[in-house]
């Protein structure tokens, strides 16, 4: 195909589901991490971003088996052969390049990480992770130990996040902003065309079902339910308590 | 005679050995193990409060209940806790390990203003629980936790 056949056009790379996701993923961890920081009765505001971002998450890790073909974790793999190809110029592809897909994976394993130990944590001040019942209190405290040393790790693979994208719309002249916005890339495509993105309805509902059943799970509704009573009133007129 | 002499020599040598072994007595501070124990059981103590009023703001609210938790942090947190953290206790066990670092000891002044800061925050919220409104000790029960916060960042170690 050297005949010239170029033409540049708008190729669909991200549907509305996963440019949703990523933007309330965006919000829910900025929420998440100033109001760690804030602490206080900001606590209360940390635990829902945390479940929110559970939900997004496991929404994510779905859309990665079942969504479109540029959201497909089979179709960004980063093998080492994909990444030596990628660092030497080589690739050519659509959707996530290369690096990128390792640094989105990571991230993800991250923030499943970081709201599991958030979930059984508590941080011995007045905040208590909704499922930090289900294990014991030593436990939980050790959770809470790596929920504050992954924040670290967290923090340096947002910046990197955020400084590779910068490097590639200001050094590449690579605006990779615009297509999570939009959902269109301008590129320069040889034929056969790639395939655009396209939303399969019943793999939709799937992910958002698998979403809110996890945010369900999550919140410790379910074992609310399951022992109305097993969580005493420390309010004082309870009448399994000695009245002095 | 020889007996009021006896007498005399006995008391001449018991008398400054038991007050010798008195004053010792008195002057011998508390083991390192003790110290960081009392410390321990201080910091249990403030967490069941906590989580009482904890539990009042999140549920049925009784104004007695968080009273008197409220009055059980400022009286922990006016009781003096800087002396539990004596030279010597830097490491070493009481009912566990220390969670303390190190860094506490040689924090100098800034250990000061933490606690200091605390012990504010602690009296306030004992003013309000017995005057104010839920939603008003609620604020102020949130500004205490950021004290604990502020203290626990910097100077207990993560498990």
């Amino acid at each position: 195909m050297d005949d010239g056949i170029r033409t540049p056009q708008a190729l669909r790379v991200w549907d509305l589901p996963t440019r949703l996701f990523h933007w309330l993923l965006v919000a829910a961890v900025t929420t998440a991490i100033a109001s760690g920081l804030a602490g206080g009765n900001w606590m209360a505001v940390h635990g829902k971003a945390g479940l929110a971002i559970a939900g997004l998450v496991a929404f994510r890790l779905v859309w990665g088996f079942v969504g479109n073909r540029y959201a497909r974790f089979t179709n960004f793999a980063p093998t080492p052969r994909v990444l030596k190809t990628y660092l030497r110029g080589e690739w050519q592809g659509h959707g996530h390049n290369p690096l990128g897909a390792l640094s989105v994976l990571v991230l993800l394993i991250l923030l499943s990480t970081q709201v599991g130990t958030g979930l059984f944590g508590n941080d011995e001040i007045a905040f208590t992770g909704p499922l930090a019942g289900l294990v014991s209190e030593s436990l939980s405290l050790r959770l809470t130990g790596l929920h504050h040393q992954l924040a670290i790790a967290l923090y340096l693979l947002l910046g990197l996040h955020v400084v590779a994208i910068l490097f590639h719309t200001v050094v590449k002249k690579d605006n990779l902003v615009k297509p999570m916005l939009t959902g269109y890339k301008e590129t320069i495509q040889e034929t056969p065309h790639p395939t655009p993105a396209k939303v399969g309805w019943a793999s939709l509902v799937f992910a958002l079902a698998t979403a809110l059943g996890t945010l369900y799970v999550a919140s410790g509704a379910p074992l609310q339910a399951e022992t109305p009573s097993a969580t005493p009133s420390r309010s004082g007129t309870d009448s399994s308590q000695p009245s002095w | 005679m020889k007996n009021a002499f006896k007498f005399l020599l006995l008391s001449a040598l018991t008398i400054p050995a038991v007050s010798f072994s008195h004053d010792v007595l008195a002057q011998q501070a508390a083991k390192p193990e003790q110290l960081i124990k009392w410390r321990q059981s201080a910091y249990q103590l403030l967490a069941w409060n906590n989580g009482r009023i904890k539990s009042n703001l999140d549920a049925q609210y009784n104004k007695d209940e968080v009273a008197k938790a409220a009055n059980s942090i400022a009286a922990i947190a006016n009781s003096g806790l800087g002396s539990l953290f004596a030279a010597g206790t830097e490491t070493g066990k009481g009912w566990h390990d220390t969670a303390a670092k190190p860094a506490l000891f040689s924090a100098g002044s800034k250990a000061g203003e933490y606690s200091a800061a605390f012990t504010k925050e602690a009296n306030e919220l004992a003013h309000l629980a017995a005057t104010a409104d839920q939603a008003a000790v609620k604020d102020q029960f949130g500004k205490l936790g950021k004290t604990c916060k502020a203290c626990h960042d910097d100077y207990k170690a993560k498990d």
